[in-house]
């Protein structure tokens, strides 16, 4: 074959890590974590780092399910209502029912909303932006509705047990994320379904036209999205005791925000887990540095929303960079 | 009829015009001149550069070379704002109307840009002086949303928009394509009125009939050349504007088997009746377990729309789709998979490639599709995948790599071979080659010959007919959605396919004066093309008694009425063995061309019909539409 001459060669697995954007955001973590560790005595101790894994959870497992959807080139604006009223579900639902059933259920209502979504946007040819947004403001009115606008305390001792438990020493909500994270990873990277959703965003014709079944792995991600909503709350209530309706107000921004910093494109088909696990520690790192620190809560905001821009922009400028040579 | 001793100078004058796309030349040296109160038509095969050329003329795309003079001055048109601010409009196929506004709106929506007030009460009254001067002030409700209109009425807002500003040069791109006979007469009525206003007009159309029916001149484009520039129609013939739009250039690029290498094997897919409104209106068509059969036709003429609906892609109104003669029906894409068939669609980048996925990954998409199960299903098909790697000429370690990295050719194949790893049994490919360079092209012959000798029936769709003569063994022809011919591609040439593909306005027409004759005199009525010694039967209705299938390519011998084709006499002529009389007739248009003969065949003992009778409703058929237009 002449034409294979003018192909270009397989780079080697160093050069693809050390080019992949993952690595990247590895490094910018990594930087991150020098500077600060510098800047405050405080940040370095075992206490602070599991401060962080901890402060990681509720925004990860809700993060896990964000990426699912961008992945498919929608996003889902509802997570954070969507948090705050299983969070009240889940509440109510304790006072009637044991907590190995009421989770379950919370759980359940999270996934049904998704569904909800879900098929608004697949079935029905509905804007992801608009439908979420619309699950958003309907998830937020409930939650004030089923909780007769108060928070909900006074949960069932034993809820906490899901949070102070440990296993060789890591607290039982870290190793949930990590077991989740390297489950969704695995289903993202080597399921038929996970492949699917990739395809979807990347060219939901040609999916179609090879026989994937593009309507059910679109809506997926939506319900998939909705249930985790509802798994970060039940640890979040297990750490206050209490089930706040304004809860997880802003959340979804957070998610978002560390999907993208993960490196993944809005349009779809492009991003990683691994990413994304990345875009969540730098943005509970920053956080976490700043309050070490002693900067004001509202300076945090301008300084994670730069970091968001900043990420962008060098991304930005190393592809241009590498597609010119 | 406008006629001229002295023609007026040109308006615009191309010079050696080329343009091209990354790699893709499409065109490499065009010329046109176009003159005050004449119309030109511009005409070529699939793929010859016409609307590339209307393009660059109107300002859409800048030519990559040559001249170009407009009122004698060069022209290079920065925009298709520029283009009409001096006067030159395109009125294309798909409008550039805005459907959401109003008739009126749109007929001076480039006014929209100037600043200043709009008075729309002098807008009201020069848009019915336009129409006044278009004939037709009653047709177009100004105040109508553009939407609601027929493809008729928005050609003409198109054309009301181009005169509100004053165009002097209109390029006509395919205007006919959705409209109906009356609507067409009408339109041409409308281009002589411009014509005679002294505007220059330039049609592009693949309809001979209608270019023969309006052209005073035609240009010939051929792979981006002009071939025959500025030649009257009326020294024309459709024959010699055939033979100029399909040149001769034939490589020995495919390898294909004879006829008799291959055993008659059993239908393993097949079509009938397929509907898809409004592309595809009736299409009947089977293919064998190792035969490559050909979908021959006109970009437009419903292919590609025909196999998205069986492929589940679009919606059908009606038609039946056999497996193995099993009735089946695809709802999603999905079902065909798993039937085992094949689809490389005919985009590449928009329907084929998964840009973010490797090179692995896009091999293994449709094998995916087909696998039941919660994995990929990667490790069944791997020992077939290497080897299918290997036959393509890819190296192994770059399987992980951006699929967006190689060649468009071997992209291709790499499609190609995502659909052999499902191990199909019928496989559909919807413009293969298209955009691929001609060393990969011989490759993907024989990857589909192979393919085809393995015993999988093979479907391909082009619109490039030397490939399509070479590649297939069958070819069916399709013209306006509908199947016309099916033919072996050994008795057909590109010129033969060229004829065929042809839509013709007059058809339907034509057909239902065949169905009358047949039935009034009890004979075999047929249409056919004459020329020469070779014979192209259009149509045909009734007895089977000429022995002039429909779709065959014949010559005078082969058939049951050559007294009758030798002598084409006024009246019946009666065969040799005297078992048939056969009357002919031919009809020619106002101008005087050809537009095929209307043959009446009656056993040899019949009474023979009255011959004036025949001639005077072939006539009068004829007088119809002269009368309409």
């Amino acid at each position: 074959m002449t034409d294979v001459a003018n192909e270009p060669r397989g780079p080697g697995t160093l050069s693809t890590i050390v080019r992949s954007l993952e690595f990247r955001m590895f490094c910018l973590a990594l930087t991150l974590a020098i500077i600060l560790s510098l800047s405050s005595p405080f940040f370095l101790t075992e206490r602070n780092i599991f401060n962080i894994l901890d402060q990681s959870v509720v925004i990860g497992i809700v993060a896990v399910g964000m990426t699912f959807v961008i992945l498919t080139g929608g996003i889902d604006l509802s997570v954070g209502a969507v948090f705050g009223l299983a969070g009240i579900v889940l509440a109510q639902l304790l006072q009637t029912m044991p907590v190995p059933l009421a989770i379950p259920l919370a759980v359940l209502a999270g996934a049904g909303i998704g569904l909800f979504s879900g098929v608004l946007v697949a079935v029905f040819g509905l804007a992801p932006f608009v439908v979420t947004l619309g699950v958003m403001a309907i998830g937020r009115s409930l939650s004030f509705i089923f909780s007769g606008q108060r928070s909900i305390s006074g949960l069932p001792e034993g809820l906490d047990s899901i949070v102070y438990s440990s296993f060789l020493g890591i607290p039982a909500n870290v190793l949930f994320l990590i077991g989740l994270y390297l489950c969704a990873w695995g289903y993202l990277s080597y399921a038929k379904g996970g492949r699917t959703i990739y395809a979807i965003g990347s060219n939901k014709e040609a999916a179609r036209a090879a026989g994937l079944s593009v309507t059910f792995y679109s809506v997926l991600p939506y319900v998939v999205s909705g249930a985790l909503a509802a798994v970060a709350v039940t640890f979040s209530l297990a750490q206050v005791m209490s089930a706040d309706p304004m809860a997880g107000s802003g959340l979804e921004l957070d998610a978002i925000a560390a999907v993208v910093i993960g490196g993944a494109s809005l349009y779809g088909g492009r991003g990683t887990l691994i990413g994304t696990l990345f875009g969540v520690l730098i943005m509970v790192m920053i956080r976490n540095g700043l309050n070490l620190m002693g900067v004001s809560p509202f300076w945090q905001g301008t300084a994670i929303g730069s970091i968001i821009i900043l990420a962008l922009l060098a991304e930005r400028l190393i592809t241009w960079r590498s597609a010119r040579t | 009829m406008h006629q001229s001793q002295t023609r007026a100078e040109p308006l615009l004058t191309a010079r050696g015009v080329s343009k091209s796309f990354g790699k893709t030349q499409a065109l490499t040296d065009a010329s046109l001149a176009l003159r005050p109160g004449e119309i030109v038509g511009l005409l070529g095969a699939n793929g010859a550069g016409k609307s590339t050329l209307s393009r660059i003329i109107s300002g859409h795309l800048r030519p990559s070379g040559g001249d170009i003079a407009f009122g004698g001055t060069p022209l290079a048109l920065t925009s298709t704002r520029d283009a009409l601010r001096r006067g030159i409009a395109l009125v294309a196929q798909e409008t550039s109307l805005a459907p959401d506004m109003t008739v009126l709106e749109n007929i001076f929506l480039p006014d929209l840009a100037t600043p200043g007030r709009l008075s729309f009460r002098a807008m009201r009254d020069r848009a019915g002086e336009l129409l006044s001067g278009l004939g037709h002030e009653h047709v177009l409700p100004l105040d109508a949303e553009v939407r609601l209109l027929s493809a008729a009425q928005k050609q003409l807002v198109e054309i009301a928009k181009a005169l509100a500003l004053d165009a002097r040069l209109v390029i006509f791109d395919e205007p006919t394509a959705s409209l109906s006979m009356t609507e067409v007469n009408r339109l041409f009525d409308i281009m002589a009125r411009l014509r005679d206003g002294g505007r220059a007009l330039a049609f592009v159309s693949h309809r001979l009939e209608e270019v023969f029916a309006i052209t005073d001149r035609v240009t010939i484009l051929r792979e981006g050349l002009a071939v025959a520039e500025d030649v009257a129609t009326s020294t024309l013939t459709q024959g010699d504007i055939i033979q100029h739009m399909v040149g001769r250039d034939i490589g020995a690029i495919y390898t294909k088997r004879t006829a008799a290498d291959t055993v008659v094997q059993d239908i393993a897919f097949e079509v009938r009746g397929l509907s898809s409104a409004p592309y595809v209106r009736d299409m009947s068509f089977a293919v064998r377990k190792g035969e490559i059969l050909g979908l021959g036709g006109l970009v437009g003429a419903g292919r590609s729309e025909a196999v998205e609906a069986i492929w589940g892609l679009r919606a059908r109104q009606g038609g039946e789709i056999l497996v193995h003669g099993k009735p089946v029906t695809f709802r999603k894409p999905a079902d065909a998979v798993r039937a085992g068939l094949g689809f490389v669609a005919e985009d590449r980048r928009a329907q084929n490639i998964v840009p973010d996925m490797s090179v692995r990954e896009n091999l293994m998409l449709a094998q995916m599709g087909q696998h039941r199960g919660f994995g990929r299903g990667y490790g069944k098909r791997s020992a077939q995948m290497t080897q299918l790697i290997a036959d393509l000429g890819l190296p192994a370690d770059r399987l992980d790599t951006s699929l967006l990295n190689y060649s468009g050719g071997m992209q291709q194949k790499i499609i190609i071979a995502r659909w052999l790893l499902t191990d199909p049994e019928i496989l559909i490919l919807d413009e293969p080659t298209k955009g691929v360079d001609i060393g990969t092209r011989s490759s993907i012959y024989s990857i589909l010959q192979s393919a085809a000798d393995a015993g999988l029936a093979v479907i391909v769709i082009s619109s490039d007919f030397e490939e399509l003569l070479g590649l297939a063994e069958r070819i069916v022809v399709v013209s306006d959605g509908y199947t016309i011919a099916d033919l072996p591609a050994a008795r057909l040439t590109e010129e033969k396919l060229t004829l065929l593909a042809a839509p013709r306005t007059s058809t339907a027409r034509n057909q239902a004066l065949l169905r009358a004759l047949a039935q009034d005199y009890d004979a075999d009525a047929f249409w056919t093309l004459i020329d020469g010694e070779e014979l192209i039967c259009l149509a045909q209705a009734g007895r089977s008694l000429a022995g002039l299938p429909p779709g065959e390519a014949l010559r005078a011998e082969e058939t049951n009425v050559s007294v009758a084709l030798a002598a084409r006499h006024d009246d019946f002529v009666t065969e040799a063995d005297g078992d048939r009389q056969t009357l002919l007739v031919q009809m020619t248009d106002k101008r005087g061309h050809d537009l095929g003969w209307i043959g009446v065949t009656v056993a040899g003992d019949a009474t023979v019909p009255p011959s004036d009778e025949i001639r005077a409703r072939v006539q009068a058929l004829l007088h119809a539409e002269e009368e309409s237009a």
